[in-house]
């Protein structure tokens, strides 16, 4: 400290020194992210700023400034877009994390044979997504499959899934719960196995039943990990694109296709480079700043409830 | 992410570009085809550029795989346009493609060459010029037709209303569960379906002049009429609203349907005893007139055209003019079932011995074929449209609503295309 003080001194330049060290040192690291992740982010926002569609090059490449993000808004399809994520996101994330906390709580009470129950519940995590969704795609699609063979079973008579916009969206949501339920349990089952269990001693003791230990223990103790889930599933299912290309194709009619999807479409199968690039940069900052938004929260819930 | 595609396309774009450019410089002989290479259309090409081959040792062809699936080689045709590869040379086109890559400038004109065009279908060169000048060659013609069981209706039927009562009648007294399929899916072959509907009740996509008028009431009647079908009538099930040419054959070979729309290629495979149990109990015939319209055939099918950067177009207008000869269409006929773009063919022995369908029938419909929309943004309407129909018919929109969304979208879209003759439209 004394030294730093110290004007002109050696000390200073021995400072400055060692700083542009580091920074050299972080350079190549600095300048891959730089290559991969700003350059193409900054690359996608210029090119959302001109009127660039592949398969009109007599219409050239003008400058168009922000007429692609005003066509976006303006677009019933991009906005119904934003609603079907919505949809998506909220019922497939309450269904993971209320299904994963179940499997959890079960997974944490196996003594025997835990390695094993632990590998067969994760089974459906390990599987491509792509086969999944066409697993289940199978399930519904014919009259004679699985689901709608089970619901005449039963007396009722069943939609046609993929063709009703609003039974489209069961075989979607199951499919992504059922694939991603055992990477929410896995993750809350280390969060129940990190709560001392001396806590639980001291609460029998003190006359607690099970459902009080589970609110006033569990579940608070449980916070960091449910929001770590929380937060992974919610960016997921936000950018949700495999299970509906597979499943629906985001039909009947758009009833059921997200964002990602749209803009797959409009970039890859339209090549409308500018708006699709706009759609690109829409969804980006919506991204980044619910990423931003879940990181602060998750940072002050882990530093309030981590050290307990 | 998203956002990090454009760049991947570009890199990928240009990495195509670079290595087309470096073979075309290491083997400047070598002139390069890309098509649909699987299956039977594999194995006719292959035999037929070995014969070229044989009989031009100088010229070394390759072939270019492209995805089959047609958007995906479209997609892929316009990655490597873009970036201004000049391989590969000649290219295979869907019929809806020729205007959008003329218009591109993608294509070379072949007015120059001077080929016989008179002795193709008119319908089919059509679909080839954009602008005045021709820009492909039909190699193949597709058209859609009305499969139909000879041992459930008397004859085929004569106009729409028939058409219903027979399917009726099939599912009632012979236990039929399903009277009438077609491609419902949302994708290309529902607008093909709708175009047959649309003609048999004398509406268009497009008029004359190129205007959008596809929210005309006869059009209105057409999409309500698929709908009834499926929703009041009973006779199309609810599950079209998910296939496309396979699931529909299936349906009829398994003998779970009466009628039936789909291509020619369906033919051979439904006359396969091995496979169908319908063989020998079926014909063909062209989808029926409505009260006001024609009957109406959806015109689909491969031209050839060459790529406007190559650097041997010469060369490659003698290979597509070597591909069109009759013999070729003749074995392709053949060994993959493809209607010969000649109509001089079709009064052939060679022709009626090479097809497993009957030439007076196939004749009847091709006749009767009208093409999609000729302009360079045909697949940005198709696509428009292809969303309209099918909210329509699952039930999301009235149809009369559906098409007259779809019509705004389709003049938006022409509006500001800025194309020539489009242009004019008020």
């Amino acid at each position: 400290m004394k030294n730093a003080r110290t004007p002109p001194g050696s000390g200073a330049s021995w400072l400055r020194e060692e700083a542009r060290l580091g920074w050299a040192l972080a350079l190549p690291a600095l300048a891959t992210i730089a290559l991969v992740a700003v350059f193409p982010i900054l690359w996608t926002f210029w090119e959302s700023l001109h009127l660039h569609d592949l398969r009109m090059p007599w219409l050239g490449r003008p400058f168009v400034g922000a007429a692609n993000y005003a066509e976006a808004f303006g677009d019933p399809r991009f906005r119904s877009a934003l609603g079907h994520t919505g949809v998506f996101m909220t019922a497939a994330v309450t269904l993971e994390l209320g299904a994963g906390l179940l499997v959890a709580l079960a997974l944490d009470r196996v003594s025997r044979g835990r390695g094993m129950v632990r590998t067969a519940v994760l089974l459906p995590w390990a599987i491509p997504t792509v086969v999944a969704a066409l697993i289940w795609r199978f399930m519904f699609e014919s009259p004679a499959g699985l689901a709608s063979a089970a619901l005449v079973r039963l007396g009722a008579a069943p939609p046609t899934w993929f063709a009703d916009a609003l039974a489209a969206w069961i075989p979607l949501v199951l499919a992504d719960v059922w694939k991603t339920t055992p990477f929410v349990a896995l993750l809350l089952l280390a969060g129940l196995q990190n709560i001392d269990k001396a806590l639980y001693e001291a609460a029998d003791v003190d006359g607690a039943g099970r459902w009080r230990q589970f609110t006033a223990i569990t579940l608070p103790l449980l916070r960091p990990a449910l929001l770590v889930a929380f937060l992974f599933r919610a960016l997921d299912a936000f950018r949700v694109f495999d299970v509906v290309y597979v499943m629906t194709g985001g039909g009947p009619g758009t009833a059921t296709e997200p964002v990602a999807l749209y803009t797959f479409s409009t970039l890859l199968q339209n090549l409308r480079f500018g708006f699709g690039s706009a759609l690109s940069v829409i969804v980006f900052v919506v991204a980044f700043f619910f990423a931003l938004a879940s990181i602060r929260v998750l940072g002050r819930g882990a530093f309030l409830d981590g050290p307990a | 992410m998203a956002n990090g595609r454009t760049w991947i396309l570009r890199a990928a774009a240009a990495a195509v570009a670079l290595a087309a450019g470096g073979c075309a410089r290491a083997e400047p002989h070598v002139l390069t085809f890309s098509g649909s290479l699987v299956g039977r259309e594999g194995d006719v090409i292959r035999r037929q550029l070995d014969r070229f081959r044989e009989a031009n040792p100088s010229i070394d062809i390759a072939l270019r795989a492209t995805p089959d699936a047609a958007n995906l080689r479209h997609q892929l045709y316009v990655q490597w346009l873009n970036a201004r590869a000049s391989d590969p040379d000649v290219l295979q086109l869907d019929v809806v493609w020729t205007p959008e890559f003329a218009a591109a400038g993608w294509i070379a004109g072949l007015d120059r060459f001077e080929p016989p065009v008179d002795q193709f279908f008119a319908a089919a060169v059509d679909a080839d010029r954009w602008n005045g000048s021709l820009y492909a060659l039909p190699w193949f013609v597709d058209v859609g037709m009305l499969y139909w069981r000879t041992d459930l209706a008397p004859r085929a039927p004569r106009d729409l209303d028939e058409l219903a009562q027979l399917a009726r009648r099939a599912q009632e007294e012979e236990g039929v569960p399903f009277g009438f399929v077609w491609q419902g899916a949302r994708y290309e072959g529902l607008v093909t379906v709708f175009l047959e509907y649309l003609g048999a009740l004398g509406g268009a996509i497009l008029d004359d002049r190129g205007r959008v008028v596809v929210d005309s009431t006869a059009a209105v009647r057409a999409l309500t009429y698929m709908r009834d079908a499926i929703d009041i009538d009973g006779i199309v099930p609810p599950a079209v609203l998910t296939w496309q040419e396979e699931q529909t054959r299936f349906a009829f070979q398994n003998g779970q349907a009466a009628f039936m729309r789909n291509w020619p290629y369906a033919y051979a495979l439904l006359q396969d005893p091995s496979q169908s149990k319908v063989a020998g109990r079926f014909a063909v015939a062209a989808m029926p007139a409505g009260p006001d319209g024609a009957a109406t055939a959806a015109l689909g099918g491969s031209a050839l055209a060459v790529n406007a950067y190559s650097e041997q177009p010469e060369v490659a207008y003698r290979l597509i003019d070597y591909l069109l000869q009759p013999e070729q269409m003749i074995e392709r006929a053949r060994i993959a079932g493809e209607f010969p773009t000649r109509p001089a063919l079709y009064e052939t022995r060679a022709l009626a011995d090479a097809l497993t369908i009957p030439l007076a029938d196939a004749l009847k419909v091709i006749e009767r074929a009208v093409p999609r929309p000729i302009t360079p943004v045909y697949s940005q309407l198709s696509e428009i449209l292809q969303i309209a129909l099918h909210r329509a018919l699952t039930r999301q929109q009235e149809p009369r609503a559906a098409l007259t969304e779809a019509a705004a979208g389709m003049r938006a879209l022409l509006a500001k295309v800025k194309l020539g003759p489009l242009a004019s439209t008020p």
